[in-house]
């Protein structure tokens, strides 16, 4: 049983490869981190689960379901448009640049896709928004618009607004890296709560010390593919690579 | 004063040729954003034939002049096909301005869309929408604001441009003013003439303001 199966995940951008053969297995209720330095494909890789991006070959599973069975390119699975929209709600996307609806107040941006997507009548979608953005620590901000926000704020909104779809898993793709040194804290701690009621998270992230504490496996990428994997002990204290230990004393 | 009497004396004759100016660049503008609507969607759809013939539509109504367009709606179609003959020339100056408008409001609403970040079709698709939920509540409402400065830019150019009109001798404000010109031998009608060009655009440019005011309170 598991909740994201990649295998031999294959992209390329014409003549460059960017994704080398990743596969990756995320069981429920697990925090997996990849860290590893830019243009390792890790952004690429966490983008391809969700059709952000279309690898060039290999196998998906969502909660052990194939998705996709891409050759070529081409994905052999076929699968019913609402039947893979379906699953593909199960993951819940958190950008690098929050991306929120800057015509939508934060509790608009919470309320437009339950509403939308799922029907949800208005007064239980706002209900719902109101109290995750009380959750993220922003129950006086409801009516306020994105350009009035901190980039901490506007992204603890973002992760209000992926959580209002009760999706099964969290994709962060490298959440705190557009933000101000002092507003990084609001949006791990979040984020460490989420993992604490046990939400499956898969994270791309330059922070170490996030990595350090709340993942239960560290994912080393290097060149389009995955060197190492382990807990975040093995990793930070023994890495077995060189490249992850160089990589380390980089950022460390 | 002889001359602002006379100017008076125009006036009733200017105001009438004035409301067909106005009725003229208002319906035609109107008319241009629906199909322009059409032709920016066709532009920028994966489809490749609707892409081509809205591309080929925008390049012949922008690569020919105006008044050409206007002189082959009215005297060349009739001459090759009967059924064309357009009797009304409003008619005919309303379909020629409007077919020709909507080349280029087409052109500012695909390059508004185009601009809006493609971060925010991405968290649309991450969220569920579809395609068309995602442009109808997140791409098209933001790519409203950005239009609002270069259709008012459009708008006022169209207003000044039906003043071509004249050449099928329909009778706007421009074509008025000439008749007056010639008749009473005066060329002071010039002077009410652009002041009430100056007022309408004036007045139009004001209300554009407000309504990209009204949709930037977000920013």
């Amino acid at each position: 049983m598991s909740i994201i199966k990649t295998e031999n995940i294959c992209k390329s951008f014409g003549s460059v490869d960017v994704l080398k053969n990743v596969s990756l297995t995320v069981e429920p209720g697990e925090v997996v981190v990849i860290i590893g330095p830019s243009g390792a494909g890790k952004s690429t890789y966490l983008r391809s689960l969700n059709h952000l991006e279309k690898p060039t070959s290999g196998k998906i599973w969502i909660d052990d379901k194939l998705i996709e069975d891409r050759v070529n390119g081409h994905n052999q699975v076929k699968l019913p448009h609402k039947e893979r929209a379906a699953i593909l709600l199960e993951m819940g996307m958190v950008f690098q640049r929050f991306n929120l609806f800057p015509h939508k107040t934060a509790l608009q941006n919470v309320m437009l896709a339950p509403m939308n997507v799922k029907g949800v009548p208005e007064k239980e979608a706002k209900e719902k928004a109101v109290k995750l953005l009380n959750q993220v620590g922003l129950g006086d901000k409801l009516d306020s618009y994105p350009a009035k926000l901190s980039g901490g704020q506007q992204q603890r909104v973002a992760i209000a607004r992926a959580l209002a779809m009760e999706p099964k898993m969290m994709l962060f793709d490298e959440p705190t890296s557009a933000l101000d040194p002092e507003l990084v804290g609001d949006v791990l701690n979040v984020m460490k709560e989420l993992a604490e009621e046990g939400m499956t998270m898969l994270v791309v992230t330059h922070e170490m010390g996030f990595a350090r504490e709340v993942a239960d496996r560290v994912v080393f990428m290097y060149d389009g593919a995955i060197l190492e994997e382990g807990s975040p002990k093995e990793i930070f204290t023994n890495p077995k690579h060189d490249r992850t230990r160089q990589f380390l004393q980089s950022v460390l | 004063m002889n001359a602002i009497q006379q100017i008076i004396g125009w006036m009733p004759a200017l105001l009438q040729a004035t409301g067909v100016t106005l009725a003229l660049s208002v319906t035609s503008v109107l008319t241009a954003l629906v199909l322009a609507v059409f032709l920016a969607l066709g532009k920028i759809s994966k489809n490749t034939v609707l892409r081509s013939v809205c591309g080929a539509y925008i390049f012949f109504f922008r690569g020919t002049p105006l008044l050409m367009q206007l002189f082959f709606l009215y005297y060349t179609l009739p001459q090759l096909v009967p059924a064309f003959n357009i009797q009304s020339r409003f008619l005919a100056a309303w379909i020629a301005f409007s077919l020709n408008v909507a080349a280029y409001l087409a052109e500012i609403i695909r390059a508004a869309i185009q601009s809006i970040d493609k971060g925010q079709l991405e968290a649309s698709t991450a969220l569920g929408l579809t395609h068309s939920q995602a442009m109808r509540l997140v791409i098209i409402p933001q790519a409203y604001r950005r239009m609002i400065p270069p259709i008012c830019n459009e708008f006022v150019m169209v207003l000044k441009d039906t003043s071509l009109v004249s050449i099928i001798a329909l009778t706007d404000l421009t074509y008025q003013t000439k008749i007056i010109a010639s008749n009473k031998a005066s060329a002071l009608v010039y002077i009410p003439a652009m002041i009430i060009y100056l007022i309408i655009t004036g007045v139009f440019t004001v209300i554009f303001n407000r309504l990209e005011k009204r949709l930037s309170i977000y920013e």
